[in-house]
């Protein structure tokens, strides 16, 4: 009992501290999410590639909106900031199939 | 006919000289599964073995709304499916030397895989995956439909393919009017949502029927009973087809001119339908000695009596489950082109009156069996058993057809 209650409080130290990383880092001030902020590699792109239409425009909006802001130095207000929990990670699993169908041909050209 | 055939050599000291073994390609066998599924097996001790599964999904089973999905679907054989990635597919038919195809017809849709005796089982994986269980990821078929328009490109290099669309356009309203190549204005359009439908209306067991060459009969079986059940009942039935006849020219300017003129015929499998292959084979369907000058066929002497062009002119037959055309199709010069017709024409009136002779009709037998045993085709036999499981009756009625 006294392990459970111990994991239980940490998990939920652990949820804090990840709450607050995501508001130190900031880019929820601009409303962007985290996968709007991820490096576009190869596999990235091609994720992006393959999302359907309404959530690739709501990416580029975002994006756009946050372009704007940076470039007049302000961020949006209080209310408008994208909490944690409302972000989604909608790149996922895209991303996950396309990273592994690199890596189901990276084993067939090993053989 | 292959055949396998064992020979141990004989051994200097002792005299044993072991026979040799012939093994000659056994009987056809033949299972209807209780969901109507058709399972016909030979084993011909080839080294290859070949399997095909033929589904009664051709264009004719397409509506007014989605012309062309039968087309698209022909070329997505080797897109994702749930068990197997795009990538997979074609890597593992490639490292087994295997082939996977796919032909559509009018009536059909028929997935072949072919490759040596022991890799079967793989190749039988991936085509079960792509007839049973495709994706369609959005993304794939959308990178597919540029190829639509390459593909089509490519088979309308041949006027015929023009031709023979025109006139099934222009012979029946519905049905087998349906094109067998994408109409332009639907390439870049088809869905997934439609290739789904597509599949889950027509793709039943009860319309396929699964074919093998060289494999074990009850292997097919098992094979059949737990993959091929997925979809039961009939699906959706086509309309039926219709003849109605009619005209239609299109101008362009080729100097060759392509006609064809051609009235119903018969349906597949019926005892009429014999009779208008043998008189297509009496009337000339191809010449028997290549780039000879086919002294043969009844038509081409006509015509040739009619004109000094160069022309060539054959008996057109085509036979579906419900319906038919039979007539002649004729390439001549644009100054000759009413000559030759004219000749053509009245040279089947000329047999439809009944001059023919006994002797004339052995021989277009003759031709037509020995047209069967040139096409070096292997596909030829399985073409055949399915025309015969296509009209399944509970007897075997390919023995018939040589009658």
């Amino acid at each position: 009992m006294a392990t459970r209650a111990s994991t239980v409080a940490s998990s939920k130290w652990l949820k804090s501290l990840r709450k607050w990383y995501y508001n130190a880092a900031g880019f929820n001030k601009l409303g962007l999410m985290r996968d709007d902020t991820l490096y576009e590699d190869e596999d990235v792109k091609e994720a992006i590639r393959r999302l359907p239409e309404n959530v690739y425009n709501d990416r580029m909006f975002r994006i756009k909106r946050a372009l704007d802001l940076s470039m007049r130095q302000q961020i949006l207000p209080k209310n408008q900031w994208t909490k944690y929990e409302e972000d989604k990670l909608y790149l996922q699993p895209y991303l996950k199939e396309v990273i592994r169908e690199r890596k189901e041909r990276e084993e067939w050209n090993k053989k | 006919r292959r055949f396998y055939s064992l020979k141990v050599a004989p051994k200097i000291k002792t005299s044993t000289v072991k026979a040799a073994v012939q093994l000659y390609p056994e009987e056809l066998q033949l299972t209807k599964l209780p969901n109507g599924l058709v399972i016909a097996s030979m084993e011909n001790y080839a080294p290859a073995s070949r399997i095909g599964l033929f589904i009664k999904a051709g264009s004719r089973y397409e509506d007014a709304t989605n012309f062309g999905t039968s087309h698209l679907l022909r070329l997505a054989s080797n897109l994702t499916t749930k068990g197997a990635s795009s990538f997979k597919i074609t890597r593992g038919t490639e490292a087994v030397g295997g082939k996977l195809s796919v032909t559509g017809t009018r009536e059909n849709m028929a997935y072949t895989a072919d490759c040596l005796r022991d890799d079967i089982d793989i190749l039988m994986e991936y085509l079960l995956n792509v007839t049973t269980a495709p994706e369609f990821r959005r993304w794939e078929v959308a990178d597919l439909q540029s190829q639509l328009k390459i593909d089509k490109e490519v088979a309308f290099q041949n006027p015929q393919t023009g031709v023979i669309e025109n006139l099934h356009a222009v012979a029946y309203r519905n049905a087998l009017s349906n094109p067998l190549y994408c109409p332009d204005y639907k390439i870049g359009k088809i869905t997934p949502e439609e290739l789904h439908y597509y599949i889950q209306n027509n793709f039943t067991s009860a319309r396929m029927a699964l074919v093998g060459i060289g494999v074990d009969h009850t292997i097919l079986k098992q094979v059949a009973e737990q993959f091929l059940n997925m979809r039961g009942g009939l699906g959706m039935s086509g309309a039926k087809a219709q003849y109605y006849g009619g005209e239609i020219r299109v101008q362009n300017g080729d100097s060759l001119v392509h006609a064809a003129i051609v009235a119903e015929g018969a349906t597949s499998g019926s005892a009429e339908a014999n009779a208008f292959s043998i008189l297509q084979h009496v009337l000339g369907a191809g010449p028997h000695v290549k780039r000879g000058s086919n002294v043969t066929s009844l038509l081409c002497q006509a015509v040739a009596k009619g004109t000094n062009q160069p022309f060539d002119v054959s008996a057109f037959n085509a036979n579906y489950s419900d319906s038919g055309l039979f007539g002649i199709y004729a390439i001549s010069q644009a100054a000759a082109a009413g000559d030759v017709i004219k000749a053509a024409y009245n040279q089947v009136k000329a047999v439809a009156q009944g001059t023919l002779s006994e002797a004339d009709v052995t021989a277009a037998k003759q031709q037509k069996s020995l047209f069967l045993a040139r096409s070096q085709w292997q596909q030829v036999e399985i073409w055949s058993i399915l025309h015969s499981l296509m009209t399944y009756n509970n007897e075997a009625p390919i023995k018939e057809e040589n009658k």
